[in-house]
């Protein structure tokens, strides 16, 4: 199968050259090209100031030419064009001008010819800082961000920080490596039967606390709660036929209104019975009352069942059950085991109806109660309640029944109630619960003083809203949490230390010493303790007769919870260790061997016999080392595991006469080399699934999966990185040129927008594959509020975050790449523009001229353009005057000076700094004149877009092979482009063509890994 | 070498105290450990607090060094008159009018305002401020310990009483863990533990390379030379560092200088809180002596105080004594304390350095939530403070600031004046941007 896809491969390479004359190249290096070098070129371009820092005379023969080839693509582009030597200077004779060019071209030819899909040497590599961060992002799930205190990555002569050649290993570095692991490691969560980490540490007690209770509220608040929502989904179901749906089930219907199917047919249920009396009639008679689809009054659905939902809830709030704590002489109502078991009543009988809620019609009017005080501590909070009950049912004409038929209305307001529940679930609750305070919600407080406490109370949601698996769920995340943050335990050690002494009459405030011979979470302690309380509860005949039930249930609930726990703790390292190896499997990108699964736990075992290290801290020790191995931290590939793919080793030689030997790479090599590529983060489990089943190696299958990874958001990884290093951004969160005194709207929040702007446009044109040539011509960006207000586009509101795609742009003066405030402000120097430094990002980012680098003694333009005699355009002109300047600045200019409507911060101006007019007309190259950004665009379309689709060719493809190009990389270079020009020049035609290039899918087998020049020396035909 | 001073919080801060994990080393500070520093001797910061306040009737100083006069609650300070200064009317506005206990105390050290209810959020703390700042230089960059269990619930005012628990603040979400333990202090400070984790960590790493090195092809391996080159490096860092605090502390026993040396703390928490708070004491005065940590806080009773004094006759617990301001029994739990303080200043006295003393370079602080417990008030805070951190405080004071203006009197601002001495230069913590005057 391999052998088929690379045959593929290889079928769609272009193989080009070999037929041509392949002359002695180094014989006439030798003979012809250096004496013309001496003759003609070596006056200034050699030794240490060679003008344009090049010296001829260092190349001694071919193979130094090779290797360095670009530069002299270019001598011979000079020679050709007869720029070079510049006048005065006498020209060279033309045949042997055409001689060297003929040799350079030659030598062109027969390295492609020789090394054609030579993967290349691209050494093992550490991550990149920005690879390790999403890397992490992707193993924990949480983006910490933990390398913005390590040392920044270098990039390489290609311009990119994932390079082999350029990321290198320090002692320093590998010391931040380890305080992040540290830091990493600090985030993990064990749970029952897994590892997972939080977004915080979870050291502290209150983080634990934090993060499970987190979970639960939110499951909580994800339920389909709201009674309006099912009387909706019930009047669609009535409706289904009219609505277009007549074959519509409940359960169907449910599913598209997003409430549980069973609770919806319960509402179904009760909305349709027969004979009703009481508050089920009169919520029948608003049911059937509801506006047909047809009607007229359609539109007041949803306030109709919103008036529904009201009804529910008020005649449920005032017949919900009241309860108070047993009362026992001595001990506060407000006593732990007392008012725990007022919440267990409140959470059981939240189904019910409180018959002392109606009133007979032919009863006096009621008596309204004083409202006692809000309870003081200790105090029992219930009386206040019940007068405030009391007071809420005295005015609600619905809980009056016929007192003829009373029994029957009690049972109408029975049912109503084991249907419309008072609550579902409570996920807050203030002190000694119920509180009608208005103090800030205690999440799954118990409404204990001073002690923390949990309690739980969804009974109604369990039997009415969740399915098996909700149910499931939610029992494990309350376990969870206890088994996280031990809340069982804590509650009653500061149960035990704070409030116990109440039974000794202490008072409430005072805890009971330290046993002498126990732990205090021993069952011996908890049962002392139980019957201590029941001792007190005995003492007066006069105690409330269920208190011995309410002080059994709490201690004896909390030595099962605390024993179950142990056992579960136990339990749970076996599985918590399988887990460990599973993450240093994702963490290596590939399965781990049985000698690596060993050699781990033994890792472990040692932490905890040898330094009697806990469960925990081993573990945590453990995942420090995972994340400090070089598989974790080093892209390589391995020659030979005793492992999954046996075949993956065999060499496999790309072509009989081939100067190198490469081998395919295996499918976890090529999972890690894609998702570098197009998330610079590890691969997923889907593509770890592919290379397991061994299939992400065929064509079709690659092609997929590389579609689905450039769909999916973490596409960001490949917009952020490539974009920020070849349009060299990727420093410019750090800028600080500009002087903020003089432009106070350059906030560090403008600075970050301005540096999102092209990520986004590029990650938008990668996701949605569009034309690259939207990067020159797009007449769209996107901007946030902050950079809207900055352009000067009206109507864009709300947060930082808030991202709008912006069309017609060219309104603004923006679309596109060109006009981006990132790109103006970076290449400002600060007072002024900089039509220089603009034009060469231009010239040499986008469109990939080699532009030499300037003389050393080149003047220098005026710091502020405000206190300058001429305008930066007048100044430049004169530079250019100097025929030394003019070769390189005629070619850079005219690419600057459009963008002069843009001031130093990429604002839009009129008049410069001075107050002088701005003038933004050009002549171009060839003396076109056109005027600003769009004259740019179209001179750039007219004559350099070819240029643009090479380079940005080039530079995908050496980011995607983490190297510098190579010569032979030229034949897919052109592939790339003519690929790309078939292809309506998108995206994906780009991407596709990398990565399924022999360059791609291969790798050098380093051991028959030939140094170039030798081959190159026996290539003489 | 040494990071600029920061506002915000370190990241790494989260690794810090002593709490109830291993604690670890930073190896940039390992860097240095073979370099002694730069000048003089290292400065270390101490906070000792007491909740639930004094008794009013018996705390005061009046007068200057030896003519300095101590009521009955100071008095176990008499010894060291000369070397500390008693300061009255400073306190935390944010930690006013907001209802009592975890209100008053949740950002006792860093003057934040506190949040009610669900969140828990306060501000880094000055103690861990400092440590952020002069951390690197020790093997352990604070060491936080408490003679009581923390209390997490809610008090009545809705204030979690994590806010009541815990004086020493890492981040704004999260203080940091106290550890009650004496033994686990010891062992995460003495026993090397953190580098002996950080050696097989290294060791392990190294193994692997090694054993990759035979797998990968040779430009591959010049790669992993790198990074065993780097590993090694580390390593014997870890290890020059382990050798010369080795070193130090023997030479410190040989010449029985107030030996660096105690035996390890029996497993378990020590039943009588004299001894609890003795070893806590001890173990504080070694670190600082050895330069194992340069800060250091330790609540011996916390807010709300559920703990109880037989042996000091007292019959209520903590808290409740408290209610009643003018016992007995209140003074005699504040008088503990003290001399508890004095104890530690007293070892640290004991501890020769250079022509003085480690307490000589040292900022111990002595405070409570409040001042008097029955009414809760918190407008002014008992505190002392003891030694003179290198000669950067004079003492033998007693400094007087309850009618100087509330601009004047405020915690935040001796907070300030301390930061500036640890050369962490902030420009506003809390409620103040002005220094403390006259300190």
């Amino acid at each position: 199968m391999r052998a088929e896809v690379l045959s593929c491969l290889l079928a769609s390479a272009t193989i080009t050259g070999s037929a041509a004359v392949t002359p002695d190249l180094d014989h006439d290096f030798q003979q012809v090209v250096r004496p013309f070098i001496v003759k003609y070129c070596s006056g200034c371009h050699s030794g240490k100031s060679a003008a344009a820092q090049l010296d001829l005379k260092a190349y001694t023969d071919l193979n130094s030419v090779a290797r360095d080839y670009p530069r002299w693509a270019l001598v011979s582009q000079r020679l050709s064009a007869r720029e070079m030597p510049p006048k005065p200077l006498p020209p060279p004779p033309a045949n042997d001008a055409g001689r060297v060019i003929a040799w350079i071209q030659a030598v062109r030819a027969e390295q492609i010819r020789r090394f054609d899909g030579d993967p290349g040497v691209v050494p093992a590599r550490r991550l990149s800082n920005a690879e390790y961060n999403y890397t992490i992002r992707d193993l924990t799930g949480y983006d910490m961000q933990i390398t913005r205190e390590f040392p920044l990555d270098p990039a390489n002569p290609a311009g990119f920080d994932n390079s082999g050649e350029s990321l290198t290993m320090s002692p320093a570095l590998l010391n931040k490596y380890l305080q992040a692991a540290r830091e990493i490691a600090n985030h993990l969560v064990f749970l029952p039967d897994n590892i997972d980490f939080a977004p915080h540490p979870m050291l502290a007690e209150s983080d634990r606390d934090k993060w499970a209770i987190q979970r639960i509220v939110n499951f909580y608040l994800r339920q389909p709660v709201k009674y309006a929502d099912y009387f909706r989904a019930a009047w669609r179901y009535k409706y289904r036929a009219a609505l277009g749906k007549p074959r519509a089930t409940l359960a169907a219907i449910a599913s598209e209104a997003n409430v549980s199917p069973k609770y919806l047919e319960t509402v179904w249920r009760v909305l349709n019975e027969r004979g009703a009396i009481g508050p089920v009639l009169k919520l029948e008679t608003m049911w059937r009352n509801l506006p047909g689809p047809a009607s007229k009054q359609r539109q007041t659905l949803d306030a109709k069942c919103l008036e529904m939902q009201e009804f529910v809830m008020r005649i449920r709030a005032h017949t919900a059950m009241q309860f108070a704590a047993p009362k026992v002489k001595g001990l506060p109502p407000a006593s732990q085991p007392l008012l725990n078991w007022k919440n267990r009543e409140f959470a059981s009988h939240r189904r019910e109806s409180d018959p002392q809620a109606l009133r007979n019609d032919t009863d006096p009017p009621p008596v309204l109660p004083e409202i006692p005080k809000y309870a003081r501590l200790h105090q029992e909070a219930a009386p206040r309640w019940a007068a405030l009950m009391a007071r809420a049912r005295a005015g609600d004409p619905d809980l009056v029944v016929p007192a003829a038929e009373r029994k029957r209305y009690e049972a109408a307001f029975a049912r109503f109630a084991s249907v419309f529940p008072d609550r579902f679930y409570v996920s807050e609750r203030g002190r000694y619960f119920p509180d009608d305070s208005e103090d800030p919600a205690r999440l799954l407080s118990a409404g204990y003083h001073n002690v923390m406490g949990y309690f739980r109370d969804d009974t109604p949601l369990m039997e009415l809203i969740l399915d098996e698996n909700g149910k499931r769920e939610i029992d494990r995340l309350w376990n969870e949490f206890d088994y996280v943050a031990s809340f069982t335990a804590r509650t009653w050690t500061q149960f035990y230390f704070n409030q116990s002494g109440e039974v000794q009459g202490k008072g409430a405030e005072s805890g009971t010493p330290r046993p002498r011979d126990h732990e205090i979470t021993d069952s011996e302690v908890i049962v002392a303790m139980r019957d201590a309380y029941l001792a007190k509860a005995a003492a007066d005949p006069a105690n409330d007769p269920v208190a011995p039930r309410a002080i059994r249930e709490h201690f004896d609930g909390i030595n099962a919870t605390l024993q179950a726990l142990e056992k579960q703790r136990k339990e749970a390292e076996p599985k918590q260790l399988d887990a460990l190896l599973r993450f240093a499997a994702r963490a290596y990108r590939r399965p781990l061997t049985a000698a690596e699964r060993e050699d781990l736990l033994s890792f472990y075992t040692t932490l905890r016999t040898r330094n009697q290290l806990s469960h925990e801290d081993a573990m945590r020790e453990t995942v420090v080392s995972i994340l400090m191995s070089p598989d974790f931290l080093y892209r390589m590939d391995l020659q030979s595991t005793s492992s999954p793919e046996p075949a993956a080793v065999r060499p496999v030689s790309m072509k009989s006469s081939a100067a190198f030997a490469s081998r395919p790479l295996s499918g976890y090599e090529l999972a890690s080399r894609l998702s570098y590529f197009l998330w610079s983060s590890m691969p997923d489990d889907e593509l770890m699934q592919r290379a397991a089943a061994g299939d992400l190696v065929k064509r079709d299958v690659l092609l997929a999966e590389t579609r689905r990874m450039l769909e999916d958001p973490r596409v960001r990884g490949l917009a952020a990185e490539f974009s920020g290093n070849w349009l060299g951004f990727r420093q410019f969160e750090n800028i600080n040129t500009v002087d903020r005194e003089r432009f106070p709207s350059f906030t560090n929040d403008l600075r970050e927008a301005m540096f999102q702007e092209p990520v986004r446009f590029i990650e938008d044109a990668v996701s949605n594959n569009r034309s690259v040539l939207d990067l020159l011509y797009g007449n769209y960006t996107f901007v946030n509020p902050i950079l809207a207000r900055h352009y000067g586009i009206p109507g864009i509101e709300g947060g930082a975050e808030k991202w709008v795609r912006v069309d017609n742009a060219n309104r603004y003066g923006r679309g596109g790449l060109l006009p981006m405030a990132v790109f103006m402000t970076q290449n400002s120097p600060g007072l002024r523009t900089s039509p220089v430094k603009r034009g060469n990002w231009v010239v040499t980012r986008l469109l990939g001229e080699v532009i030499p680098p300037p003389p050393p003694t080149v003047p220098e333009l005026p710091a502020d353009e405000s206190k300058s005699e001429l305008p930066v355009r007048d100044m430049l002109a004169r530079h250019r005057e100097n025929a030394m300047c003019a070769a390189c600045h005629s070619r850079i200019d005219s690419f600057g000076l459009p963008f002069e409507g843009y001031g130093p911060v990429g604002n839009i101006r009129t008049k410069d700094l001075a107050g002088r007019p701005v003038d933004t007309v050009v002549i171009y190259p060839g003396g076109e004149t056109l005027d600003g950004l769009a004259g740019l665009q179209t001179f750039i379309r007219e004559h350099r877009q070819k240029q643009f689709v090479a380079n940005i060719s080039r530079k995908l493809l050496a980011y995607a092979l983490n190297r510098s190009l190579q010569l032979s990389d030229e034949p897919l270079v052109e592939r790339m482009e003519a690929r790309a020009a078939a292809n309506g020049y998108r995206f994906n035609s780009l991407i596709e063509s990398i990565v399924t290039s022999p360059q791609f899918l291969t790798r050098r087998i380093s051991d028959a890994q030939p140094e170039p020049e030798s081959h190159l020396r026996r290539a003489k035909l | 070498m040494k990071r600029s001073s920061t506002n915000s919080i370190s990241r790494r801060a989260v690794l810090r105290g002593a709490g109830c994990t291993v604690a670890l080393p930073w190896l940039e500070s390992l860097a240095r450990a073979d370099a002694p520093p730069s000048s003089g001797f290292p400065k270390r910061f101490g906070v000792v607090f007491l909740g639930n306040g004094i008794n009013e009737d018996h705390w005061s100083a009046e007068g200057q060094g030896g003519a300095m006069k101590l009521s009955k609650t100071l008095s176990p300070l008499e010894p060291l008159k000369q070397k500390i200064n008693v300061i009255d009317g400073l306190y935390v506005k944010a930690l006013t009018g907001q209802g009592i206990h975890p209100g008053q105390t949740g950002s006792l050290l860093s003057g934040a305002h506190i949040t009610k209810g669900a969140v828990v959020h306060s501000g880094v703390s000055v103690d861990q401020m400092i440590a952020n700042h002069i951390g690197d230089e020790t093997p352990q960059s604070s060491i936080v310990l408490a003679c009581e269990q923390p209390m997490t619930g809610y008090h009545e005012t809705n204030f979690s009483m994590v806010y009541s628990s815990h004086i020493s603040w890492q981040s704004p979400d999260s203080p940091v863990p106290v550890e009650v333990y004496p033994s686990f202090a010891w062992d995460s400070l003495f026993d090397n533990r953190g580098s002996l984790l950080n050696i097989s960590i290294l060791d392990r790493v190294k193994d692997r390379a090694q054993e990759l090195t035979r797998r990968i092809s040779s430009t591959d391996k010049s790669r992993l030379d790198e990074f065993l080159t780097s590993v090694r490096e580390v390593e014997r860092r870890v290890d020059r560092m382990r050798e010369s605090k080795a070193a130090a502390d023997d030479a410190a026993k040989a010449k029985n200088t107030a030996a660096a040396f105690m035996e390890r703390p029996a497993n378990g928490l020590p039943e009588d809180l004299r001894d609890h708070a003795r070893l806590m004491c001890d173990i504080i005065a070694i670190a600082f002596q050895t330069d194992k940590t340069r800060v250091a806080s330790l609540i011996i009773s916390r807010d709300l105080s559920a703990m109880y004094y037989p042996f000091l006759d007292v019959k209520e617990g903590h808290h409740a004594a408290s209610h009643n301001n003018a016992s007995d029994g209140y003074e005699r739990i504040a008088r503990f304390h003290v001399s508890q303080f004095a104890y530690l200043a007293s070892k640290l006295d004991g501890m020769k350095e250079g022509g003085g003393t480690v307490l000589d370079n040292t900022c111990l602080m002595f405070l409570s939530n409040m001042w008097i417990g029955r009414k809760h008030d918190n407008s002014r805070l008992p505190l002392v403070l003891a030694g003179g951190l290198g000669g950067a405080i004079e003492t033998g004071r007693t400094l007087n600031y309850l009618n100087d203006g509330e601009d004047n009197r405020k915690m935040c601002s001796l907070y300030l004046s301390l930061m500036d001495r640890f050369g962490l230069k902030v420009e506003q913590f809390g409620d103040s941007r002005t220094r403390l005057e006259r300190l």
